[in-house]
Parts: structure tokens; sequence; C-alpha cells
């Protein structure tokens, strides 16, 4: 008896619940911000008077699917596809890879399903892993003319179309630094880890206690912190592979690799200045935004994807973020000291092995489509707000990270070296540096896992 | 006389104190979905910087996350489906189940014998394990998965094991052979028997199972996410992916379309819960 | 007659249920087990038999060796402490206690939400809620996240575990008291026995297929962890959580070694069964006959 009225009453408050929510969308706030809290999401118009791209009405009807790998984009991946659509007859069919699901394992299920992704975005391992066993050949399509430098070739053809370039390095919040020191704060002024320390070494006496965000996540430790070492070996992805073949085969170890140590001391850094230094892996990576946003700290070591976290937490556009080099030693000259590390990350990758003509044609032609036509252009810049890795792409990013660097792209301060590694190389030693950051485990101990986990490479 | 006041008085002070540390185990109990509850109204950042909190939160309580997450969901034809699936997927294992735990029960052969082992053995076999070879089979050379049968047919498959194990208890310890004797010298048939006799008795371990496997299908995510891909097919757990970024997650809206997907089932168990309680006083039969 | 009448009832009664059973479960099992006999990585389209090379490289694979042992300890605290919880509330539970139903609901509600969710819950309730009460308070215990230090990450692995399983356990606990019948708990009164001897010599002894389900329910369950643990702590702190199923998992498609991964199941599975099946054997006997 008593049970059916705590039913009915649920069940009523439910529904009141639901109609109120459904009727009025209604906000009640005990202590609301003046500024209304319900952000529209900012929609950015995408001009469609122009378009000079010549579809294939042939295609008309066909229908494709995407896998997405990069959650923060699926919905302006729908939009993109639905605007295809509406002009192509194409319809494409943006399939998100779910959480707890790497791509990796998704692709391969779908494949074992029978029924894998016309187009598929994954990370550049990924791509490699899968190229000549599943993927077409795009090596004659005409956008590789416009992103020549950004191709990954797997012995010497081109197997995957890259979508966007990502930089990372230490993302610093001009205001911060310049109400900290009470002086205009120019980026360029700092050359080497020396100069960065002292920096450092100013905002702790101008009250900022400590200044560095570290994010304690394996994906950050083990292939954006670590894979330096292979990346800046000279700067190129043929320097990372040689020196990564070198540490397979044995020729050189990473005790005597004078990268591994100027690594390390830019590490320790880090370490040094962290806020969560108290407890390193308890840090929290929504928190890392809100504090450099709100001036807590003054850097994060990060990649422009965090732009939509430090957004959540209340930076805009015209705000002032940008990004400083890993510095890793004191010479000024060292390439290091100077240019952050970009390089396209998600590759788009299409299968070539169920997929019929029709459907490959249709999606040969989005990709084109995302390359040349102009509310392609414009979608792949505003809409999905990445860094377009073609030369024909006239639009630039709006957010200062992805603008900083463009910028840097364009002037020249920026590698490209994809150092591409073993798949578990960053959640095996990913835990190695956890390890090494929580204080666990000394220098010597890291160089000699990581040493160890190369020589267990075949 | 006075022995039993003492003994009453006792038997009070310890019925108090276990109540009291009953209450204060469910506290702990409910802790998470307090919390689940109250950050289900906040914004991200209130959520990040004072998870407790909820007067003192910067920007207000609000349904907004709500409505988020009822449109980003598709709500209402994700909710269809994962009815279908459940109610269709539950009704199937159910009635299976009790058939082959009553054959297994009542024909002590080797069939019997052999069955119930591979099933008992199979409830620990790691789902890692059939995974890929499941996809394969199913995907790769039959072609049936995105559909909601194959599912329904999966999930009937797995949870055959436990129920089997769950009804097979139950008949061996409270359905009295004596019944379906006579009932067989009333001429009725072995069907007949099955459902006109055996059946009801088995009311309390069915409303048991009915809770737990509708409960199991209707949360489940790895299997389905393996099976439909199709958006229009996906279920309520599945249609909560978006709100997971590949570097940090929406928690306000994680929230409340936790909350959406669990009132339903919540409901349900509210309904069943006399069912079960009601029908377990029939093992007095016995 | 007999074997004919037998048939039928086979067709009728046995064979829609298990036929499930095999196509989902079993024919599955047996191809996997096929599968780490060749060197198939999970795209490949051609299967070279490779006899038992993927076994050598599981017995190369000390992190697995590890995560099993790991799996071990959780296992038992975790059977333990479900178990007497579980077995407690029960019985608190059938004493006819005020609002004994709502409780009975509540202690379930753990399991209405599936385990992906409710670890990425405990990991904001355990990162976020407690560290924030530790700033408020001083407390040492929550001064920092639990997560952080490989004891307390493996405290918190079980206090969800638990959390989440004695629901379950509670609800067949409760079945258990409710079928002991009233008269054998008057009789035991009567006979002036008090709350332990009453609990040793007469309740348990009834009780045992209750615990025989449950230790068997709650063993498996704990073996093959993997939401939880994947969701909760990834196997952060530096991979010391990481139990078996998820290492299993990642050894197959993060390491890409498919055979091998899927020889570790296997492996994984023949320890279960042993362990599982020695407790169903051992508390069986225990078992009064009614």
């Amino acid at each position: 008896m008593k049970r059916k009225v705590v039913a009915r009453v649920i069940a009523s408050a439910l529904s009141a619940v639901l109609m109120t929510t459904m009727l009025t969308g209604c906000t009640f706030g005990f202590a609301s911000d003046p500024d209304d809290p319900n952000e529209e999401v900012k929609e950015v118009p995408i001009d469609t008077s122009v378009d000079t791209f010549s579809y294939d009405s042939s295609l008309d009807g066909t229908s494709i699917t995407l896998l997405n790998s990069k959650a923060e984009i699926q919905v302006a991946l729908e939009k993109m596809g639905a605007a295809y659509e509406e002009k192509s007859g194409v319809h494409v069919e943006v399939m998100p890879v779910t959480d707890g699901d790497s791509p990796y394992t998704k692709v391969v299920s779908l494949y074992n399903s029978g029924n894998p992704p016309t187009l598929s975005i994954l990370d550049t391992t990924d791509v490699i892993a899968l190229a000549e066993e599943k993927a077409a050949d795009l090596t004659n399509e005409p956008w590789t003319a416009e992103a020549e430098e950004y191709l990954t070739k797997v012995n010497g053809k081109v197997y995957s179309f890259p979508l966007c370039i990502e930089g990372r390095g230490m993302i610093y919040n001009k205001k911060v630094i310049e109400d900290a020191l009470g002086e205009a704060f120019d980026p360029d002024s700092i050359k080497t880890l020396s100069q960065f320390k002292d920096l450092l070494d100013r905002l702790v006496d101008a009250g900022i206690e400590k200044p560095v965000s570290l994010a304690k996540e394996d994906w950050s430790l083990g292939a954006h912190h670590l894979q330096y070492v292979y990346e800046v070996y000279d700067g190129t992805s043929e320097g990372a592979q040689e020196v990564i073949e070198k540490l397979k085969n044995g020729e050189m170890k990473l005790e005597s690799y004078e990268r591994m140590n100027d690594f390390l001391d830019m590490f320790d850094v880090l370490k040094e200045y962290n806020v969560a230094k108290g407890d390193p892996l308890g840090a929290d990576y929504d928190e890392m935004a809100i504090d450099l946003a709100d001036g807590k700290t003054a850097f994060w070591f990060n990649g422009n994807w965090a732009w939509p976290n430090l957004s959540e937490a209340g930076a805009e556009n015209e705000d002032e973020y940008g990004f400083l080099p890993y510095f890793m030693n004191d010479d000024p000259n060292d390439f290091v000291n100077q240019q952050i590390q970009a390089s396209p990350s998600k590759q788009v990758m299409m299968d070539g092995q169920v997929a019929s003509e029709k459907e490959q044609a249709a999606a040969k032609e989005f990709l084109n489509w995302i390359v040349y036509s102009e509310i392609g252009q414009q979608m792949l810049v505003k809409t999905c707000n990445v860094i377009p890795p073609f030369i024909n792409n006239p639009y630039e990013p709006a957010d200062p990270l992805s603008r900083d660097i463009y910028e840097k792209v364009q002037d020249g301060k920026a590698f490209n070296a994809a150092a591409i590694v073993p798949n578990d190389h960053w959640s095996i030693l990913g835990a190695a540096m956890q390890k090494y950051l929580a204080g666990r485990s000394d220098r010597e101990e890291l160089i000699e896992t990581a040493q160890k986990y190369w020589d267990d490479q075949e | 006389m006075k022995q039993t006041t003492i003994g009453g008085n006792k038997r009070k002070a310890a019925n108090m104190l276990a109540m009291l540390g009953l209450i204060l185990i469910f506290a702990a109990y409910m802790f998470p979905f307090l919390m689940v509850v109250i950050n289900s109204l906040k914004q991200k950042r209130d959520i990040i910087k004072s998870p407790f909190s909820w007067l003192y939160t910067i920007k207000g309580l609000s349904f907004d996350n709500f409505v988020k997450a009822f449109t980003q969901m598709d709500f209402l034809n994700a909710f269809k489906n994962s009815l279908i699936i459940t109610v269709s997927s539950t009704i199937l294992v159910t009635l299976f189940a009790a058939m082959l735990a009553y054959y297994i029960v009542r024909h002590n052969n080797m069939i019997s014998k052999i069955t119930f082992a591979l099933m008992v053995a199979s409830m620990i076999i790691p789902f890692q394990a059939i995974m890929i070879p499941l996809v394969s089979i199913y995907g790769g050379t039959l072609n049936i998965l995105n559909h909601r049968l194959t599912l329904i047919f999966m999930h009937t498959g797995f949870s055959m094991a436990m129920s089997v194990f769950m009804f097979h208890g139950f008949i061996k310890g409270n359905v009295p052979i004596a019944l379906e004797e006579a009932a067989y010298i009333d001429g009725c048939t072995h069907s007949q028997t099955f459902f006109k006799i055996v059946l009801p008795l088995l009311k309390p371990i069915i409303s048991t199972m009915v809770i737990l496997n509708s409960m199991a299908f209707w949360n489940d995510f790895l299997l389905p996410s393996l099976v439909l891909t199709d958006k229009k097919l996906l279920t309520l757990p599945l249609s909560t992916y978006s709100f997971y970024g590949t570097y940090s997650a929406d928690y306000g809206t994680i929230m409340a379309g936790l909350l959406l997907c669990v009132i339903p089932i919540l409901i349900l168990y509210i309904v069943l819960q006399k069912q079960i309680i009601g029908g377990v006083v029939a093992g007095a039969v016995k | 007659m007999r074997s004919k009448e037998n048939k039928k009832d086979f067709c009728m009664f046995a064979f829609p249920g298990l036929f499930c059973f095999l196509a989902v479960v079993i024919l599955p099992f047996i191809y996997g087990i096929y599968l780490t006999l060749t060197d198939w990585n999970g795209v490949a389209k051609v299967k070279n038999f490779v006899g038992l090379k993927n076994f050598a490289g599981v017995m190369k694979d000390a992190q697995f060796w590890t995560s099993l042992l790991l799996t071990f300890k959780y296992v038992i605290v975790v059977v333990v402490l479900v178990n007497v919880l579980a077995f407690a509330i029960a019985y608190l539970l059938t004493r006819g206690i005020k609002g004994q139903n709502f409780f009975r609901a509540g202690f379930f509600t753990p399991n209405l939400i599936g385990g992906i969710v409710l670890g990425y819950i405990w990991q904001f309730v355990f990162s976020r809620v407690f560290v924030s009460v530790g700033e408020a308070t001083g407390w040492k215990l929550f001064e920092v996240s639990w997560l952080s230090d490989p004891n307390k990450a493996f405290a918190a692995l079980v206090l969800v575990s638990v959390w989440q399983l004695s629901g379950y356990m509670i609800l067949i606990y409760v079945a258990g008291f409710m079928g002991l019948s009233e008269d054998v708990m008057e009789a035991a009164e009567i006979d002036g026995a008090s709350g332990f001897v009453k609990l040793k010599n007469i309740i348990m002894p009834l009780m045992m297929s209750s615990v025989t389900i449950c230790l068997f329910l709650t063993l498996s369950r704990a073996f093959m962890v993997y939401d939880v643990n994947l969701s909760l702590t990834a196997g952060a702190p530096y991979g010391t959580t990481e139990m078996a199923a998820m290492h299993v998992y990642e050894k197959a498609f993060t390491s890409r070694q498919f055979g091998v991964g899927q020889a570790e199941a296997f492996i994984l599975f023949v320890i279960v069964a042993c362990i599982s099946g020695l407790q169903v054997y051992l508390t069986k006997k225990q078992e009064v006959e009614a």
C-alpha cells in the first residue's frame, strides 16, 4: 500500500520534471550568475552562397559511413555530412567510437562483422597497421598536392587523408603572466630552459605558488611528453623513425642518448613547479583548464585540442593564449628551444576491401569536397575548428591556441615530426612515467624500463 | 516474567542498534546517487570546483543538463529501442530458461547433466574471450548484425546459463513432483502440466529473474555496442556516448543522461518488488 | 514409449534455450580456442596455424602473471566482504524492521546502473568529492585522491565492487531467509539457543544452498572484473591495479597481440573454472538435504 504511494509519487514527480523541462527549458537558480548560464552554442555562420565544386551527379543517392574517433567534432562532422549531402545527394552517416572502445578495436570489430565504415578517422599508427591489408590507395588523389608535407606514406603509397594538424607545447596565459609580473610578456624572449626556469621563479615570487599544470593521464605522459625523445632527434619524421629503429635493434641505448636526459631535465622542472605537486597523480584534467583560465597557474602542458576545455572554463577567443616550446637545454640555437611540435595526428582511411566502387567514388569526392569546395574549406576550419593541413585553405582558425599553431606553422616555428611507436607505447611507458612523476622511481629506473620496452620489441 | 522483560529490552536495544547500523550503511550506499542527483543540476565548472555544494553554486541550478541529454540522446527513440529489446529478450529468456531448467530437473539423463555442467562452466567465460569470435561469426559469416532481433537472440543466449541455474535451484527445492504426478493421472500432457501447474508455482523466481535480466539488458553496453551501429537502433546506454569526450567528459549531461536511463528501470523494480516478496512466501508449500 | 516421450519433451522444453545458449556462447568460445592456435591478428585475411606459440607468449608475459596474482588478492577480499555484508544485511532485512522493503530496494539500486557508468561516478567521488571533503575538514584520509596511491586505489576498487555486488547477493540471501520456515526459528527460540549458536547450528546449515550460489556468483564475477576496473582506475596508478581480464583486453587490442590475449583469456577461464568447481563441490557437501 505504502509502496504504491511511493511509486506514484516518484512517477508523477518524474513526469512533472519532464514536462517542465520540455515545455520551458527553464532555469531556476539559487545564486544565479547575471551572465546567463544558458549559453547558446555559438554557431559560426557558413557562407554557402559560392560553390564552384563540381559534383558527380551519378553518385546521387549513394550512402557512405564515416567512423569518427575524435569525439569533440562529432556534432561538427554530422553538420558537415549534412551540408555535403544537400549539395551532392550522397548520404554521410557519422558513426562515433563509443567510450571504452579504442578506434582500432572498433574498426577491427567492424571489419570482422563484414560491415566496415567507408571512411574511418584513425590515429596515424592505426592507419599504418591497417593500410596494406584494408585501405584503398589514395596516392593519386588531387588533394595530395595540397598537403605534401603532411602525408603519411606506407611503402611509398598514401593510404590516408590528413584531417588536421595538432600541435603541443607549454600553453601560457599571457594575461596571468603580465598581471603577476607587472610588465609586458614576450614569449619569444624565453629561449632556454634556464630562462624558462627563471620565469617560473619570478612567477612564484609574484605570488603564483605553483605556476604549472601537468596532466597525470598515461596518454599525456607516455605519448605527449615521452615521445619528444624520438621526435626531437632531428625534428623530422624520418629522424624519429631512425631513432626508433636504432632503439629496436639495439644500436642505440637510451642511457647514452642525449635527448633522453634533455627531456627529463625539462620534465623535472615541470614536476618541481607542478600545481598538484602534493598529489601529482590526483591531478584533474578539467580542473587544470579552470586553473589556467582563472590564473591560479600560468602554464599547462597540452595541445590545441585543449581549447574546448579552456573555453568551457571561461576563456574567450579574444584572450591571449599561446605556446612556448618544450625547452630541453640551454642552447638558444637548438631547434627544440625555438619550435613547437605540430603534425597531422588524425588521418582518414578509406576502405578498399568491402566498399563498392560507387561508395569509394563518393568517399573520394567527399574528401576532395573538404579540400576544394568553398563550403568544405570553411566547415573544416570553422565548424570542426581544426587547423587544416591543406595549403589551399584560406581560412584561419578562430581560437587562440589553434591560431598560434597555425601562425607558427606559417612562420617556420614548428617542426613536423611524427614518431610512429608501437601501439602500447603510451600505455606501458605512460605507466612508467606516472611512477616517475609520483616520485616512486628515479631517472635510472625510468630509463631502464623504457630501454627494456624497446629491447622486447621485435 | 521478569526475565522476558529484560530479554525484551535487550532485544529492543539490539534492534535499535541494528537499525542504526543499517541506516548508516544505507546512507553510504546512497551517497554516490546523491552526488549524481545534485550534480546533474549543475554546470560543469561548479561540478568540478565544488562537487558537494548545492546552494553556493556560481552558475545556479538548472534542468539544462536534462534538456541537453534528452535531445542529444534522441531519448524517445532510444527509449523505444531499449524497451523493445529488453522486453522481448526478457520474455524469451525467462520462458526458455524455465522450460530448460524444468527439463533438466525432471530428466536425470546424460543430456541434462552435460547441459547443466556446461552452463555452470560457461558462466565464467570472460566476455573478452568470445567477443571477436562472436562478431566474426554473426557479422562476417552470417551477416546479421545491426538488427534488433540479433541482439535479442544474443541477450537470450548470454543470460540463459545464469537463468537456468537459478530456475534449476528453485524447481528442485520448491516444486513438488507429487503435483505433477497427480496432473498426469488426471490426463494432462507434459506441456499442459508445465504451463498450468508448474509455471504458476515459479512465480517468485520468475519475478526475480525478470528483474535481474531486464536490468542487465537495459544497462548493457558492450554487447549492444558490438551488434548495433545504426544510429536509429541505439539503446539508451549507447546513446549517451557523445557526452564522453576524448579528453574530458561532460559530467553534468552524463549524470542527467544517467538518471534518464535509470528511472524507467527503477520504477519497474519498485513495482515488481512486491511480487517477489509476496511470492517467496509460496515457498511454504515445501 | 518412454524414450519417445522423452524426445518430445526435449524438443519442447530443452531445445529452444539450449540452442540460443550453444549458438551464442559455446560456438564462439570454441572458435576462440581455435584462434589461440593461429597467428590471426584480428584483421588479417589469412590465419596460419602456429600450434602453442601463443601459449609460450603467455608464459613470457610477466605482467599477466602479476595481474593474475593481484586478481587473486582482489577476489579473496571481495568475496569475503560481499558475502559477510550481504548475509548480515539480509538477516536484518528479514526480521520485520520498519521500512525493510524500502531498504531492500535501496540496497539493490547499484545494480540498476551499468558497470562502466558506475566506475565513472565513483571516480568522480574519489578524485573530486573525497578530496574536497579532505580540503574542508583536513582529514588525512581524504587529503589526496585515493586513486593516486597503489594501495588506496586497490581499496577503492574493492570498495566499489563490494558496493555493486552486494545488492544482488542481499536479494538471494533475503530469499533464502524467507524460505526458512518460521517453525524452525521458533523452535530454536524455545530451545533457548543464543544468537551465535542459533546462527551456527540452525541457520547456517539451512542457508547453505544460498551460500553456494552467492559464493559462486561473487567468485566468478570478481575474477572477471572488467568494467569497473577500466572506468574506475584503468590500471592506474602506473599499472598497479590492472586485473587479469583487463590485461587480457589490453594485450589483445592495445598491444595488438591478439593470439596471446585470446590464450590468456582461455587460461583465465580454466583457472576460474577449477576454483569455482572446487568451491561448489565443497559447499554443496555442507548443504542439508531438504
